[in-house]
Order: structure tokens, then sequence, then C-alpha cells
């Protein structure tokens, strides 16, 4: 067990565990300096977010190296059960969670909080990997893709009525995943098509939602601009190469909650534009890497949960990298690996263990052992 | 046999699986290097826009007081200047004892100890607590070194000569800007450009100190020189208050004057003002029982110029500008007879000579030297209200004077079609119409220089405080106002009326002095109340300095050539040798 256990790691994929390290470390960097002002300002420790970060990282690094080395087919196994808890706890956090800027979305474990959503986000990757899975041979029907998303409509509603966001990620995993297990394109057309055409209806049905459109176009002219100009403001300040590690100025208050969904714009500030160019092109690296890694899957439960992780991981970074350059209308995404979250972290490393379990668990050598 | 199976349904599987991943794969990656174009269209283009606008929201300004110009007079010797005084403030965020400010703040500010300890405990970025502070005062309280207590410098207006010439400087705000006279007028080129303090704060307003501040420096106002000579206004000034206690009368003005280019060397008004402490009233008047309305009317009245700013009846002086008219028309000469009974009838009136006994025969020379109102009226007459009014207006009278002042008032005169021959009688000796004593001047000097209409000013040139390079001003001249035969024929006149005429009392050993005296009595006739009023040059042939005294109200004996002329003789005394004008001393006149 042992020995297998040696070749197994051997097998893992170095780069995209450097990469995962690479990502960990500079945001935990960036975080740092993005939030040393509202952490000193706030609670009189510059460290204060970055310390919580820390804890979350390094809890999330050694999740990451204990599932990596576990049978990723346990955790799919494990799926319904995952998926049921994360309803319950996303329905729980309605009633008992911490409100936290208005909104409920941390359950307390004692000391730590605890953000049911993005446990929802790996419940649902898991669920629908083991739904796909079990019915593989049918996935091309039209009522497979109606019933599975379905299935879907508990969580998207619980997370949704309050983090509308999220909610709209864990449905746009449900698509990828059953976009990659369609042999068809058709459909997703009409998919699209009709998404669209929702979406449209759902903007008109409340003014709000089309003042949001008016504040996209004009931030300038709105009060409920704010953040999106300030976070103009930082990324144009930033210029080719930025003010500097640590010099930003629009951090100082200006951008507010700098750590957070806004995080980039203080990486542009400070780094620039090269600097955010290299931070993008990291995460299209890893999302190589997770692409490799569905190639190279020993079964289709691997290459679905690739294919997840990917599709999760690349929702976040274009949206909020989307929101924060004003090309779509502001919504509340978090960057992965950088804005701050402790819950968002160590599921994030979470799902990069499962990913690297996969890529050690490559085509032949898997099968072999199984037979 | 499953393995086969199963790596075959894979197979087919996996193709499109693999297909769909890189499917979307690519997706992700066009999209996110549309994100990093639109990335670099922001961080490239548009990074000035908001570069400069995160700027403005960053930086905090304050303004550093530019230094005032000076004002110096025609030897250079400084009518105004600056006092460096302190504005003493704290700010709430840094105070560390405020006991202790509290406590030396009001012992070195003289303050009540309440009104220090209200903006002391005040909850403000900055408050003031006292702006003017002596520079002494604010250097012992920086000495003490307080947490939170902010001592910075700046300019205050300052007038060595206190109220010389009050009405002409002006005077400056709380700002540093010019609020009357010539403070006012010259103030974009005294002003200077203030400086500022760029310092970077965060979203709360507290500056960055780590990132220090950025100075633009002031700019100096630059300086103006003048006309005016200190040591002329101050004598014309000393003649202005010794006629004034004298005769009791009311207030005195003194214009001194270069007729050829129109430089003023003295502008007196009695009695003057304290420039430093330009609020409060110059009449000893019990200022507390006042409304603060009408406190502010009576210190408009006082900042008032009234060479410039009032008109007055001018009375005989205008004979002046009738006998011009009337010999540049040629309608009379120098040798005309006129005979004047005492009166003249004009329509149904009888005008009055000031000699009730009249003056008999004279000729026209001789109706100036006696200021014969039935020889001016007869020349007025002669001239028609057409012609009288073409050179009314020919000689500038209608037209203001140009004076580098503020409030020039203008000429109050009949409207040509409601002149008639009575109206023209009256206008013809100085009555019922109103100029300014400017006015008066300015047209007289460009009489008896030739027919050059000057531009009264003070103003000559404007240097930067070092006084390297120095700007002349330039003002505009009007040639051909009259001819200079006929120029040199009033000049002869004038110099007949003081050497031998009403005006005698002006005449110096030595020099040839021109000039015309007036007694005008001021509406309502029935008050009984009079301006006395003397205008003179020299030396005659040539003037090179022409006074205008102006004497309101004066009790006892109030003709102008008994009363104003002893004053602008005394000055010219003085002024003449001081200038630089040689006595001639062949033609003398009795004293």
């Amino acid at each position: 067990m042992v020995s297998e256990r040696r070749t197994d790691f051997e097998k893992t994929d170095i780069v995209m565990l450097v990469l995962v390290v690479v990502l960990t470390v500079f945001g935990l960097a960036m975080l740092l300096s993005a939030s040393e002002y509202n952490g000193r300002v706030r609670f009189g420790d510059s460290a204060y977010y970055f310390k919580k970060q820390l804890f979350a990282a390094a809890l999330g690094l050694g999740i990451m190296y204990l599932i990596m080395n576990l049978d990723y087919h346990f955790f799919v196994k494990l799926a319904p059960v995952a998926y049921l808890v994360s309803v319950v706890l996303s329905i729980a956090v309605l009633f008992v969670g911490q409100e936290i800027n208005g909104s409920r979305r941390w359950l307390n474990l004692g000391p730590l909080s605890f953000q049911p959503s993005e446990f929802a986000k790996v419940a649902v990757i898991l669920f629908l990997t083991w739904q796909i899975d079990r019915w593989k041979k049918k996935t091309d029907s039209l009522w497979f893709m109606f019933r599975t998303m379905l299935t879907l409509l508990p969580i998207v509603g619980i997370v949704g009525s309050n983090n509308l966001s999220t909610a709209l990620i864990i449905l746009g995993i449900g698509v990828a995943l059953i976009f990659v297990s369609n042999s068809r394109y058709l459909p997703f057309i009409g998919v699209g098509v009709l998404g669209i055409g929702f979406a449209i209806i759902f903007l008109a049905a409340e003014s709000y939602r089309l003042e949001r459109l008016a504040i996209w176009q004009n931030p300038e002219k709105y009060e409920k601009g704010f953040q999106t100009i300030q976070g103009l403001y930082a990324i144009g300040s930033g210029g080719i190469f930025g003010r500097g590690l640590g010099n930003s100025l629009q951090k100082l208050g200006f951008v507010p909650e700098a750590q957070n969904d806004m995080i980039f714009s203080v990486i542009c500030e400070e780094l620039g534009l090269v600097g955010g160019i290299v931070l993008i092109l990291l995460f299209v690296l890893l999302l190589w890497r997770l692409c490799v890694s569905i190639m190279h899957a020993p079964d289709l439960q691997g290459a679905l949960l690739c294919g997840g992780i990917m599709g999760h991981l690349a929702m976040q970074v274009i949206l909020n990298i989307a929101v924060v350059t004003n090309t779509i209308p502001n919504t509340g995404i978090t960057l992965p690996f950088v804005s701050y979250g402790g819950t968002s972290v160590v599921f994030l490393l979470g799902e990069m263990g499962l990913a690297l379990g996969v890529s050690s668990h490559r085509k032949g050598v898997y099968t072999y052992n199984r037979k | 046999m499953t393995f086969l199976f199963r790596g075959f349904l894979m197979k087919k599987l996996m193709t499109f699986h693999k297909k769909k991943s890189w499917t979307v794969f690519l997706c992700c990656v066009l999209i996110m290097a549309g994100l990093i174009g639109r990335l670099a269209y922001l961080m490239c283009f548009c990074s000035e826009r908001y570069y400069g606008r995160a700027e403005e929201l960053h930086e905090r300004e304050r303004d550093i007081k530019a230094a005032r110009g000076l004002i110096l007079d025609a030897r250079g010797k400084v009518l105004a200047s600056n006092r460096t005084v302190c504005t003493v403030s704290v700010i709430h965020s840094q105070i560390r004892d405020p006991e202790k400010i509290i406590r030396i703040l009001t012992e070195k500010l003289g303050m009540k100890e309440e009104d220090v300890r209200k903006r002391v405990e005040k909850i403000s970025s900055i408050e003031r607590i006292k702006t003017n502070v002596d520079k002494s005062t604010g250097d012992a309280i920086r000495e003490c070194r307080l947490d939170g207590v902010k001592v910075d410098e700046d300019y205050k207006r300052y007038y060595p000569y206190g109220s010389l010439a009050s009405r002409v400087l002006g005077f400056t705000g709380g700002d540093n800007q010019g609020i009357i006279g010539l403070e006012v007028k010259y103030d974009e080129i005294l002003k200077g450009k203030p400086g500022k303090i760029l310092t970077t704060t965060d979203a709360r307003g507290i500056e960055l100190d780590s990132l220090g501040e950025r100075r633009r420096e002031p700019e100096e106002g630059k300086s103006l020189w003048l006309s005016l000579d200190i040591n002329i206004q101050k004598y014309a000034q000393q003649e202005a208050l010794k006629v004034m206690e004298e005769k009791q009368a009311e207030r005195v003005s003194i214009l001194i004057m270069n007729p050829q280019n129109g430089e003023i060397y003295a502008c007196v008004n009695v009695p003057e003002f304290d420039l430093n402490d330009p609020f409060t009233l110059n009449t000893p008047r019990d200022t507390a029982e006042m409304t603060e309305e009408q406190k502010q009317e009576r210190l408009n009245q006082m900042w008032r110029n009234p060479c410039l700013n009032d008109t007055y009846e001018p009375g005989s002086t205008f004979k002046i500008i009738t006998m011009a008219a009337g010999l540049e028309e040629g309608v009379v000469s120098v040798d005309d007879r006129f005979y004047c009974p005492g009166y003249i009838l004009v329509k149904d009136r009888r005008i009055h000579c000031a000699k009730r006994t009249g003056h008999g025969s004279q000729n026209f020379v001789e109706g100036a030297q006696n200021s014969c109102n039935p020889v001016f009226i007869q020349v007025g007459l002669r001239l028609g209200v057409d012609r009288y009014y073409r050179y009314f207006r020919k000689f500038g009278l209608l037209t203001k004077t140009g004076v580098d002042l503020p409030g020039e008032a203008g000429t109050i005169m009949h409207q040509e079609k409601n002149m008639g021959e009575v109206e023209l009688a009256t206008v013809s000796f100085g009555q019922s119409f109103q100029i300014t004593p400017i006015q008066l001047a300015v047209t007289v000097s460009s009489l008896i220089n030739g027919g050059r209409r000057v531009t009264p000013h003070f103003g000559t040139a404007v240097s930067d405080r070092e006084q390297t390079k120095a700007e002349e001003l330039v003002y505009p001249v009007k040639e051909g106002i009259v001819s200079s035969e006929t120029s040199g024929q009033i000049r002869e006149i004038l110099e007949k009326v003081v050497s031998l005429g009403s005006g005698k009392n002006a005449g110096i050993q030595g020099y040839h002095i021109g000039g015309k005296t007036a007694t005008s009595q001021t509406l309502p006739r029935s008050s009984c109340r009079y301006i006395s009023s003397f205008l003179g040059f020299a030396p005659a042939e040539n003037p090179q300095v022409l006074g205008l005294c102006i004497i309101h109200d004066p009790k006892g004996v109030y003709y102008g050539g008994t009363v104003a002329a002893p004053v602008i003789r005394s000055i010219f005394e003085n002024i003449l040798p001081y200038l630089g004008i040689e006595k001639t001393g062949e033609n003398s006149s009795e004293g």
C-alpha cells in the first residue's frame, strides 16, 4: 500500500500542484496587502484578515493532501449524502445563520464560521458526477438533461434565496457537466437562447435589476456605482507596472471591502497590467492542467469531477474579473485563491485535492489495479 | 473481456467528453483573452483618466497664501507691504493633552478660556482658534511644541504711512483681496498666485505621512509703482489739514498732477482714515448706537474718494473751459471789450455778477482776471448751445477720465435738447451742472498743455519683487483738443489771473503761476454753504504741475481766491523746487 501510494504520488500532476501552491501563496500575499488597511482600521491588527486566511489555507492544503491520496470514487459514492447535507445546511443557514453585512451566509461552529454555499458547490459537482455516471447510457436524452437539472433546483433555490451569485455558479456547474456528458451540441444552443431569454425577463421583472444595468453603463453617474468606479480607479491607477506591492491607495478605504470581491483591482493597482495578466495566465494554466486531467482520467467519474472543478474555477475567475473590469454588471463573486473567505479556500483546495487525485489515477494504471 | 468492452465503451465516451471538455476550456481561454484585452484597454488607454480621478480623490489641497505685491511711490518708498501674521488652529485627532493646550492658548492668545475650550474640544478635522496673531506670539506657541496645535504663517497687508492717501491706496480684506482704491484696481497684478500643499489621504481624510507632501510654491504678487510722491502727498495733506482746521471746513480735497502726462503726484482728501484699521469710522461719533446697516453706510461714505467718486458744481474754475471754447471758435479775442453793469439779462432772467456793483468796461483778459460772470455768459451766448455743447463733448467732459481707480463718477449735465439760453448762461460760468474734481483737473490740463487730453493715473510701472524688470504702464492720450495757439492764450490769461487778478494769493516770487479761483454755493442755495476752490499750475509758460484745492463748507470768508489760492501757493512753494522747477526770476508778482 505504501509503495503503491508513492507511485501514485509520482504520477500526480506536479505542474497542477505547483500552480495550486503558487496561487495560494500569491493569494495570501495579495490578501495581506489588500486587507492591511481595513484590518488596521477595524480591528487594530494589520494582519487580522491575513491570519484567518492563513489558517484556512493551511487547513485547506492539509485537506488537499489528504484527499489527493484517497480514492476519489469514495467521495463520489458519498455524493448523495453530501448533497443532502448541503441542502440541510443551506436551509439551516437561513434560520440560524450569522448575519454579516446584511446577509445570512455563515454558520457558527465554535470559533470557526462556515459558509454552506461553498460546500454546496463541491456537493453539486460530486452529486452530478454520481448521477451522470449512473445513467451514462442515457445521458443524451433531453429527459435526462431536464431531470438532472431538476435535481439541482432545491439547492439552487435555497442558496439563491440569499446569495444569487453562488446559485448562478451552481447552475453554471450543472450546465457545464451536462454539456460535457452529452454528445450533442444543438440542445445547448437552445438552452443558451432560453437562458438569455430567461435572463432578460428576470432582469426586466424587477426595476432595481435594470438599474443595475444602468449603473453598469454609467457607473460614475450613480451612487451605487461607487464600488465599480473605485475598482476602475484602482485598475486605471496601476498602469503597466503598477504602484508596487503594498502601495495601493485605493485599498485605503476607497474600494469598499478591498479584500473581498474587488481584490483583483488592488492587484492591478499594485502590480500593474503585467501583474494582472500573469495572474490570469496562472488561472489559464491551472484550467489547462485540469483539462489535461480530464483527457487522462481513468474513467468517467474522474473526468466529470475534473470537468466540474474546471467549470467552477473558470466561472468564478471569469465572472470576478469581468465584474471588476466593469465588463458585466456588478455581482458578488469572489476570486478563487485570492479573495478573503476561509470556507471558500478550504473547499477550493479540497476540490484541487480531488483533481490531483484523479490525475494520479491515470488511465491504464487504474484499470490495471482494479482488475 | 469486460476490460476490452469497458475500454471500447470508454474510448467512445471519452471521445465526446474530451471534445466537449476542450470546447469548454477553449471557450474559457477565449473569454479570458477577451478579459485581458479589456484589462489592457483599461490600464493603457483609460489609465490617465482614472489615475487623474483617483488622484483628485486622494489628494487634499491646502493653499499657501502668496505675498501680495508692494505698492511703491515715485521714489521707491513702500506705501503698502505685508506683515507676517499667524493663524493658530488645532487638529482634533492629534491632540494629546487638551488641558495643557487650553491653558497655554488661553494665556498666549489672550482669549477667554471657554472660547478656547469650545474650539479645542470640538470634534472636527481642523479648527481655527485665532487668525492674525502676531508673529512673535505665533512663534512662542510653536516653541511650546504642543501636539495637535498648528501655527500657520500668513500675510496681512500693512500700510506704513497709516492714513496717508488712504482713499487712493485702498485696503484689502480677510483673503488679502483688494476692497477699494488701487488695491482693487490692480488686484490682479498685486495678488500673486497662491501656492498649494498637496497631501495624499486615505478615505477618512487622514494624511499619509509616508508619502510626504508636494508643494507648489506661491508666486508673489508684482510690485506696483506709483506716480504718487509721498513727500508731495504728505505736504499737501498737511496744508489741507491746516486749512480745514483754520476754516473749520467739512472736508478738503487736493489734487496735484502733471498736466503733461497725467501722472498724479498727490490726492488728498481730509479727513483721511487709517488704512491699518479701515473698519473704524474716522469721525469721532458714537458707533454704539448705530445699527450694523448705518455703520456700514457710514463706512462706505468714508471710503469714497471725493476727487473722483463724487461730483460738484465747479463754479468759476469752469470759465477756463468757456474761455477755451470761445477762443478756439474765434467768437472772442483777448482784446474784445465787455461792459459789466453787475448783472446780465438772459431772456427774462437777470443773472448777477459776483460783484453786484459791476466791473464796468473791461477787455476779455480783464474779465477773466475779475472772474466776471457777464463776460463769460456773453462768450457762452456767442457760441450758442450747439457749439458750446460740441466743445463740451470735444474737451472730453462727457466721458470719464479713465483714472486708474474704481468707481469714477460721470458728468451730470443738461441734455443738449433741454438746454436753453438760461442753462447755457449758467453753464458758462460753471453752474447748474456737476463734474468730478479729477475731470476738471484733467480737462484744464489738456487745455493748457497744448491740447492733449491725458489720462490721469497713479500706476506707472509694474515690476517683480526684486525690481529688476519693470513694465511701464501706458495710458491713452488724445491729441488736438484745442490748438496750441489757443492753449498758449489760455496759459497767458490764467497767468494774468494770478499775477494781476483774483488769484493773486497764489502768486509766488520768482515763478509764473497760472490759475483760476472759484466760489460756488452748494445746493440748496438757501443753506449758505460754499465750496471754495482754486486751480493753479506752474510754470505758466510750460506747465509741469497742476494743483486743485477744493474746500467744502469753510466758515467765515469763503472766497476761493482768499481761502483756497493760498493753499496751492504754499504747496507750490515747496514742491516746485522739490520737482526741480527753476525760478524764472524776472517777472515777479506781488504776494
